[in-house]
């Protein structure tokens, strides 16, 4: 027989012990009777030299080797049996466990899909990127001209290869409707030097020189998207927007390929660092573009080589560079590690995040280790009195252990649940803040991460009250048939500490999440000096190649468009206002003074609009005139701008703006003129006054993508489908895309705000529960020490109420301590959101009053279940057992 | 009777490997067996003998089946297993071996007298 039988055949093995015992006696006695003893003579002495039947078979069992085991499993059905028993203590417990695996295991499982997951390089390691810096401290967006990094190639020793890219933006010209796109222009060692390789076709281009056949390489999202997986890819020809021939698709890329960063586009609008690729495309080589610092360049380090050492080669062959070539002075190279650089962001959010969930889980191992002391203290007669049977301390120590270590498990199944709804919750909130978040899948790291909490919050939540119940004299427990007080005082001291410090954090939480709702609120009611309701944007380009097709496009389609029934008005526009759009230009404005250094330039947000822009949007035009579609850039017709009213208060206060010039980009080229001034609106951002703005007319300034602005009458579902219908008429292969209203734009733009908003509130609905279940459980421990002092009380004549207010005041002592404790906390801390808000102070009394009062409130009921046991104490039966 | 001997727990292991060595036996019998051929000095009580050869069952030194005796009653008869005669004849030797020994010292201690 195994041991494996002896666990499952146990009754049969007992019944097998007994046989034998009951065999050995047997025997026993027929020997003494045959020795000559009376019958009963012989039982009794055969009785006596077996000595206690019991322990002999105890002996045995234990010889059987298995105990540990057997303990185990009925100690596991002992603690199921238990935790069913006392049903709301199981749940809060396992509440509170599940609440802090939760957030633990679901923060990490965004930690391992954004930031542990290795980029799809080949030995991500030892690529560095190279921007540039000035030497002057300066921010630096430009990059490095072809010559340079070329030379680079040949030089350097501590580098396997170089290549260069950069970010472009396209439209896939389609017969039903182009697409945008955004991709990589990149140099042939592009591919080699990253070592990603193809899942169709080859990227191999030695020998294609990009101007006999443009190749274009596609990324796996676009070739499922747009190209149905069509496998046979490799070798057909597509159209891409602005390029004079349709380029031979050569390749095809595996999933999940991202960008590299790339400074001097992060102000575009489409430009997302984190999206992946949809297509490289190969770079044809002329000569007036080697000079021009176009590319961003990123390397490999020969394996062995440190960053720091190869950083210092580059630095010298630079200055080097620099000594023969004047305008190539001033910057220098700044090596980045790849990894680094794009853990960067997400570094930045989710470790304090991780950081947060896990004091979640802290106290909720504080919670549910106070919770399950109080089980203890009710339980102790039931230790005691199996002490008395002989189990050991060992013995007692692993019982109350397994309950934990059963609750812990239980909430980590729950914990594990609900990590997975908070990652998708994440999923949907948090895309702009947490960078590749599509990449997070809930497997088997919330798995284990739930696992690893579960049984670390078992160590901690069961350790302490495990210890205790195994520790305590059995005599003096049987005897006083009540919980010892004096032993309890110094946890319940602790426990009282905890407890306010958890006030005190929750409160804190909660008066930033009001804040921050409050703010919401403000926002919402901003005025923002234009119209926001029924109107429609959509991204409109044309890809016709030829521009003055082009121009007619844009004049057929406003004619088009307005005609639409329940369209009030149409407009282009390049700089709806809250999406950022705009073109900073330097601008010379007649009569102010020549800056003397180039950073004393005056830079404006320009944007270009057709002419009924401003009437669409409800801003007027205080002085001069709107644009006129005479103002076309042919020849007759002047340059014209019109101008804010700030601009105006700015720079010609108290005169007449009208007619004043204005000149972009240097006195060189032909001035603008100022022919009309509209009102303030807040195009750049909702929590600031409006700034000096430029507006240009779009038939003199054509930006290639811009906005179609719609004002609607009815329900802007159904404007889409027939302003798409509209625009396909006069030009088919133009590109609509991105149909928003302007209420989402701005909601959009808020978006950081409503994160974080989401963020605290979820916080603080979290720490609410586990500080209000602490409370419930100090104070628990609090009324089961002090058992007999009540019911003394109660004996000598107090009343319930008076019970009542007892406990519910030295509730309301530690509701207090910790709500001036969390007040003064929120008080040092505020500075901490003073950007986020928005009208409001972030030491505002309303909100501190207000919400410390709820939360005060609120808290009081926790301390009601107690307070109604401890008034429920019969005096005599307290009283009787001492 | 002559006075009991406490035997020390290795000894008592060893005593009941060799008198199963003899043959299948149950335990009431092993202990009639030592205590008849020691002459009533070794006198194994049934909290030692049990455990004991439970603990030997466990380690595979001896194979139980039960069986009927010569009454009719079925008893547990324990038998020698091949590891448990290995184990005898490893301890047997080295109980001669220290008994030897022992023997020499407490021999030595009267000659020099």
């Amino acid at each position: 027989m195994n041991w494996w039988h002896r666990l499952l055949r146990r009754a049969k093995m007992e019944e097998q012990l007994d046989k034998e015992m009951q065999f050995h006696l047997d025997q026993h006695i027929c020997d003494l009777i045959a020795k000559g003893h009376e019958p009963k003579e012989a039982i009794r002495l055969a009785r006596l030299s077996i000595g206690g039947p019991e322990q002999v078979k105890e002996k045995c069992r234990d010889a059987r080797g298995t105990r540990w085991l057997e303990g185990l499993v009925r100690d596991l059905k002992y603690a199921l049996r238990m935790l069913r028993q006392r049903i709301g203590f199981t749940i809060i417990s396992v509440l509170t466990l599940a609440l802090g695996i939760g957030a633990t295991s679901a923060v990490f499982s965004l930690i391992q899909g954004v930031l542990l997951t290795p980029p799809p390089y080949a030995h991500p390691e030892q690529l560095v990127l190279i921007p540039s810096v000035r030497t002057d401290g300066q921010e630096s967006t430009q990059g490095w001209s072809a010559s340079q990094w070329t030379e680079w190639q040949r030089q350097a020793k501590s580098f396997d290869n170089f290549a260069g890219y950069s970010w472009t933006f396209n439209f896939l010209v389609q017969p039903e409707g182009s697409e945008s796109m955004e991709g990589l222009i990149v140099t042939k060692d592009y591919f080699s030097t990253l070592g990603l390789k193809p899942m169709l076709g080859s990227v191999s281009v030695e020998g294609q020189d990009g101007i006999k056949s443009p190749w274009i390489v596609l990324g796996y999202e676009l070739w499922q998207r747009r190209f149905n997986s069509d496998p046979g890819i490799v070798g057909k020809t597509v159209n891409i927007s602005r390029q004079k021939t349709p380029l031979t698709v050569i390749g095809v890329m595996p999933p999940g390929i991202r960008f590299l960063p790339v400074p001097g586009a992060s102000k575009e609008p489409n430009y997302n660092v984190n999206a992946p690729v949809d297509f490289w495309m190969s770079f044809v080589l002329n000569q007036q573009i080697l000079n021009d610092p176009f590319w961003n360049v990123v390397g490999r380090l020969k394996p062995g080589t440190t960053p720091e050492s190869a950083q210092a080669e580059l630095r010298v062959i630079v200055s080097r560079e620099a000594q023969t070539d004047k305008n190539l002075e001033g910057v220098i190279p700044k090596l980045q590690s790849l990894t680094a650089e794009s853990n960067r962001d997400g570094r930045r959010i989710l470790l304090p995040l991780f950081g947060a969930a896990a004091l979640v889980l802290l106290i909720a191992c504080g919670n549910a280790a106070a919770l399950l002391l109080v089980r203890g203290l009710q339980r102790q007669q039931e230790y005691a009195v199996r002490c008395a049977l002989g189990a050991g301390r060992a013995t007692l120590f692993r019982q109350v252990s397994t309950e934990s270590l059963v609750l812990a498990l239980v909430g980590g199944v729950f914990g594990i649940g609900l990590a997975i709804g908070i990652v998708k919750v994440f999923k949907v909130i948090g895309g702009h803040a947490i960078p590749r978040l599509d990449a997070v899948s809930t497997g088997w790291p919330v798995l284990m991460c739930g696992l690893a909490a579960a049984i670390l919050a078992a160590a901690l939540a069961g350790l302490f009250p495990a210890f205790r119940a195994s520790r305590l004299d059995p005599m003096q427990t049987i005897k006083s048939d009540g919980p010892n007080t004096s032993a309890g005082r110094g946890e319940r001291r602790l426990l009282r500490g905890v407890v306010i410090t958890q006030t005190a954090l929750t409160l804190s939480l909660l008066v930033g999440a009001g804040l921050l709702i409050r703010t919401m609120n403000n926002l919402a009611s901003v005025q923002t000096g234009y119209d926001i309701g029924h109107i429609l944007t959509l991204s409109v380009t044309s890809v016709e190649p030829d521009s003055e097709k082009r121009t007619n496009f844009h004049r057929y389609a406003l004619e088009r468009v307005s005609r639409v029934p329940g369209v009030q008005a149409a407009a282009f526009a390049w700089g709806v206002p809250l999406t950022g759009n705009s073109w900073p230009v330097e601008v010379d404005i007649e009569g102010q003074p020549e800056p003397a250094k180039p950073s004393d330039k005056l830079s404006f947000p320009v944007r270009s609009v057709t002419e009924d822009y401003f009437r669409l949007l409800n801003l007027q035009i205080t002085q001069g005139r709107e644009f006129r579609s005479t103002d076309d850039g042919k020849e007759g017709s002047p340059n014209v701008a019109i101008v804010n009213q700030a601009f105006v208060d700015r720079y010609f206060p108290n005169q007449n703006p009208i007619g004043r010039k204005l000149w972009f980009n240097g006195r060189q080229k032909a001035p603008h003129e100022i022919t009309g001034v509209v009102t303030n609106g807040r195009t750049d951002d909702l929590t600031k006054a409006a700034e000096p703005e430029i507006y240009l007319c779009m038939w003199q300034a054509t930006p290639f993508t811009k906005h179609l602005v719609v004002r609607t009458t009815a329900d802007h579902r159904s404007m889409i489908v027939a302003v798409q219908r509209e625009l396909h008429a006069v030009e088919p292969t133009a590109s609509v895309e991105f149909a928003k209203t302007l209420e989402q734009i701005r909601s959009d733009s808020l978006a950081s705000r409503s994160f974080a908003m989401q963020l605290l509130v979820g916080f603080s609905v979290v720490a609410s529960i586990l500080t209000l279940i602490g409370i419930y459980g100090v104070l628990s421990l609090s009324v089961t020490a002090r058992r007999r002092e009540i019911a003394i009380r109660s004996a000598i004549g107090a009343g319930r109420s008076e019970i009542l207010s007892l406990v519910l005041g030295e509730g309301l002592k530690l509701i207090t301590g910790g709500v001036i404790a969390g007040l003064a906390i929120a008080l040092a801390l505020s500075w901490v959101l003073k950007s986020f808000l928005y009208g409001i102070q972030p030491t505002d009394p309303v909100t501190l009053v207000v919400v410390a009062i709820l939360f005060a409130t609120v808290a009081l009921f926790a301390c009601w279940v107690p307070a109604r046991r401890a008034s429920k104490v019969d005096p005599m039966v307290a009283l009787r057992s001492e | 009777m002559a006075d009991k001997s406490d035997l020390p727990q290795g000894t008592l292991d060893m005593l009941i490997l060799k008198v199963v060595a003899l043959g299948p036996v149950h335990g009431y019998a092993i202990a009639q067996r030592l205590q008849q051929v020691s002459r009533g000095v070794v006198q194994v009580p049934q909290g030692s003998l049990y455990p004991a050869l439970h603990r030997l069952e466990n380690k595979k030194l001896l194979a139980a089946d039960w069986k009927e005796t010569e009454t009719g009653r079925e008893a547990k008869f324990y038998r020698l297993t091949r590891k448990g005669r290995a184990q005898l004849e490893s301890e047997s030797q080295s109980w001669e071996r220290l008994s030897q020994a022992v023997g020499l010292i407490l021999r030595l201690n009267e000659s020099t007298e």
